[in-house]
């Protein structure tokens, strides 16, 4: 069946849909860790020091009930944030989790694209598409919109896309904190993807200090930040290290470049790039990739040649009045290839449907126009046997039709 | 979806409330600690710390925190069997196309959105998109496609009143597709009059016939004698095991909607499906992945394409998105153009002018190849499809 649907096909646009909460999933842990390890690592500071005390004699009722009291409070707040961390955040991330993969899941049972469950998961598609594509195009308000309209709120990520506009908001302020405060709260995937984002952004910092003439601090900063990395970026530190000996003012082409105002561009740019691959997001809007391969599947010269057009035809453009310039996906698909073809498929103008044996394709007999035979009958059932060519203008029997074989 | 769904159960059993399963859930151990403590307070408050209650105190909190740390362990493991079970099911990675950067596919992509709003009833979603994207559409365009859903809404409401009166003013638009919309219109309503009345009297129906309905007797003959035989088969639960059953189904009323909108659509110039749906419907549904291994085979090959403006494979389209034929010559296999278009010889076989060229024998009589028919090259008549 040419409609089964293609699972596979399908799935290779999901992988972020799945990926984006999971990765939030992995943070609400690594907090959760963090406030166990503090608070469990303190109380055992004092039980220990405790038992220290006691041993040498020194302690008395007062201070013993004390410290206690005061394990007892870190122990309750402790217990207090944990639920109030899987309650506000850890249980609702599992939510969004398994709806995600029970949305994908349904697809892997509906048997064809005509099943009206297919229609209405592909509805719910495009419009996620068209969230992530306005998300990315700064239509924060239109990204909502259809989101709270379509009720798809938990199938879409608008506040992954609120922290990158904000932590980019400040890059472009030529503020590094926030960025930093990601790249502390996402270490251990980072290194795995090799990203040098932590450290450009030190190095960032590092320059902005020698820009202001702050020097003791910025030789303080490259001790605390910059010579962690010297196993991978030695080169570049200590050319960080020669820029206190160049003005902003320099020439030279060296370490002109580190004092570039755009390096704070390329940051931004690089924070997206390592935001997008960590949520595995592709580096442009699933909308494009996806209209890109739809568009070349259809596309055909036919679609740029006026008396062939079709107004049923995406790639035709069919607005009104637009002429054979495209306004609309017209216009996008003069950026693909066209389709490619081995075998004929032959279309009726008058029905739309495909001629085969049972259709037979049926040509006027001076004009050359073919139409298909069900079209023809039809026509002549009205016309007491007669049919004219929509095209030429032609008119013959019925009977006087010639049939077309194509091989 | 199995495999990571599993996985995910397993997570939120580790991390929910209830401490079952073989270790106990963190609230559990930090309760016991807890009672622990404050069991050693009580000890202590009466009077002097008594011998070894501190050491035991402190191997109690050491034990706690092992338990804790035992369980966040089991977590981790889990959540990471979650991430390995997404990895196993999402192993292809999309590609980078880079494409519709320019400023003008984007103007082109952003009018396409606010069409598909318009077009899709988003009215209140068109506004604020706009807004956020500087844009304007002609006001009539959206008057249009607000009367559109106005109607629509009413055939919802079981009222065709809105659509006939669309209908009147389109009458010869209509009339030259030949469309059957305002007879499937009035036979909605007539079914829906010979239903409503308990005990059935179709007198009502029938006078709504008469009037309304006299103007398509010629075109629609065959289908008249249904609607009043089935007259016969009342009431309801009658006529759905009748040889009218087709009568009696919600379709002959739901499939209106779509109707009307095709015909509306249609007279504005525009298509019948929704656009922005058959193209990502098209792109998502596995052509991008079939173009992407093509083109990953075409680079092992280490071969370029032959023609760089052209995918190397076949895309399959579903036979309701083919909107234009494409005729392969079966002699070269190639495409038909303007300068190479199809010829039919006599016997009805087609092939490209080239190929007939091709085929021709001194005198310039051509033996079709796939027929013993044999006919002159200039009986040859160009076909257009």
């Amino acid at each position: 069946m040419a409609n089964k649907l293609n699972v596979d096909g399908i799935l290779l646009f999901e992988q972020p849909f799945a990926r984006v909460p999971y990765e939030n999933y992995r943070k609400v842990f690594r907090t959760t860790q963090r406030n166990v390890e503090r608070d469990l690592k303190a109380v055992q500071a004092t039980a220990n020091e405790l038992v220290k005390q006691s041993s040498s004699g020194d302690v008395s009722s007062e201070s013993a009930i004390q410290s206690i009291d005061a394990m007892i409070i870190t122990v309750e707040n402790l217990k207090r944030k944990l639920s109030e961390l899987h309650d506000t955040a850890g249980k609702p991330t599992q939510d969004v989790i398994r709806e995600r993969l029970q949305h994908l899941a349904t697809i892997e049972n509906i048997p064809t694209a005509n099943d009206p469950e297919f229609g209405r998961w592909a509805d719910t598609r495009l419009d996620r598409w068209l969230v992530d594509w306005a998300l990315r195009n700064g239509k924060e308000k239109t990204a909502r919109m259809i989101a709270k309209e379509k009720h798809i709120e938990t199938l879409v990520d608008i506040d992954l896309f609120s922290d990158i506009k904000r932590i980019e908001g400040a890059l472009a302020r030529h503020s590094c904190t926030e960025a930093l405060a990601w790249c502390s709260e996402n270490k251990s995937a980072l290194r795995k993807m090799k990203s040098t984002l932590e450290f450009d952004l030190r190095l960032q910092e590092y320059i902005e200090l020698i820009r202001a003439y702050k020097f003791q601090e910025a030789i303080e900063y490259s001790k605390k930040h910059l010579v962690s990395w010297q196993e991978t970026h030695l080169e570049q530190i200590h050319l960080a290290v020669a820029l206190l000996a160049f003005p902003p003012s320099t020439a030279c082409v060296r370490y002109k470049r580190l004092y570039d105002i755009s390096r704070w561009t390329a940051l931004v740019q690089s924070f997206r790039q390592a935001i997008y691959s960590l949520n595995t997001l592709p580096a442009e809007p699933l909308l494009h990739l996806s209209l890109y391969a739809g568009l070349a599947s259809l596309k055909l010269p036919a679609c740029y040649s006026h008396s062939m057009k079709n107004v049923d035809c995406p790639v035709c453009d069919g607005e009104a009045g637009s002429g054979s310039q495209g306004l609309g996906l017209g216009k996008l698909a003069e950026e693909v290839p066209f389709s490619h073809h081995v075998n004929s498929t032959i279309v009726c103008s008058i029905t739309g449907k495909i001629m085969d044996a049972d259709n037979m394709p049926l040509a006027f007999p001076d004009t050359g126009y073919v139409y298909s035979r069900e079209a023809m009958e039809e026509m002549a059932l009205r016309n007491n046997g007669m049919v004219t060519c929509p095209r030429s203008r032609a008119t013959c029997q019925l009977s006087d039709l010639r049939r077309v074989y194509i091989s | 979806m199995d495999g990571p769904l599993k996985d995910l159960a397993k997570l939120e059993r580790l991390t929910g409330a209830s401490g079952k399963g073989k270790s106990p859930s963190v609230a559990d151990s930090l309760d016991s600690l807890l009672h622990s403590l404050r069991e050693a307070r009580n000890a202590i408050e009466p009077g002097p710390v008594p011998p070894d209650l501190l050491s035991e105190l402190s191997q109690t909190v050491e034990l706690r925190k092992k338990e804790v740390d035992e369980r966040q362990k089991d977590i981790y493991n889990s959540v990471f069997r979650v991430g390995r079970a997404l990895d196993k099911k999402f192993t292809a990675t999309l590609p980078y196309l880079h494409v519709f950067t320019s400023p003008t596919s984007m103007a082109a992509l952003e009018r396409t959105v606010a069409l598909h709003f318009l077009r899709t009833g988003q009215f209140d979603t068109a506004e604020i998109f706009l807004q956020e994207a500087n844009l304007e559409v002609p006001p009539e365009l959206r008057e249009q496609f607000v009367d559109l859903h106005r109607i629509l809404q009413a055939l919802r409401n079981q009222d065709i009143g809105p659509a006939l009166g669309w209908v009147a003013k389109n009458a010869d638009f209509l009339r030259k597709r030949a469309s059957p919309l305002e007879f499937h219109l009035h036979r909605s309503q007539y079914i829906r009059l010979l239903l409503a009345t308990h005990p059935p009297n179709p007198m009502l129906a029938l006078s709504y016939a008469k009037e309304t309905m006299q103007p398509f007797y010629a075109e629609h003959e065959d289908e008249f004698k249904p609607l009043t035989a089935c007259i016969l088969y009342l009431p309801l639960s009658r006529l759905q095991t009748s040889p009218y059953a087709y009568l009696a189904s919600p379709s002959l009323h739901f499939d209106l909607e779509p109707l009307f909108a095709k015909e509306y659509c249609a007279s504005l110039g525009m298509s019948r499906q929704v656009p922005l749906r058959v193209v990502g419907d098209i792109g998502g549904g596995g052509a991008l992945a079939r173009i992407e291994k093509g083109r990953k085979v075409m680079r092992e090959r280490k071969s370029e394409w032959s023609q760089a403006d052209e995918l190397p494979i076949e895309i399959p389209i579903p036979p309701e998105n083919r909107y234009h034929s494409i005729f392969a010559c079966p002699v070269s296999k190639e495409q038909s153009t303007e300068l190479n278009p199809p010829m039919m010889m006599g016997c009805g076989h087609v092939v490209n002018k080239e190929s007939l060229h091709k085929l021709s024998k001194p005198g310039r009589r051509v033996k079709c190849p796939y027929c013993p028919a044999e006919s002159t090259y200039a009986s040859a008549l160009r076909v257009h499809f």
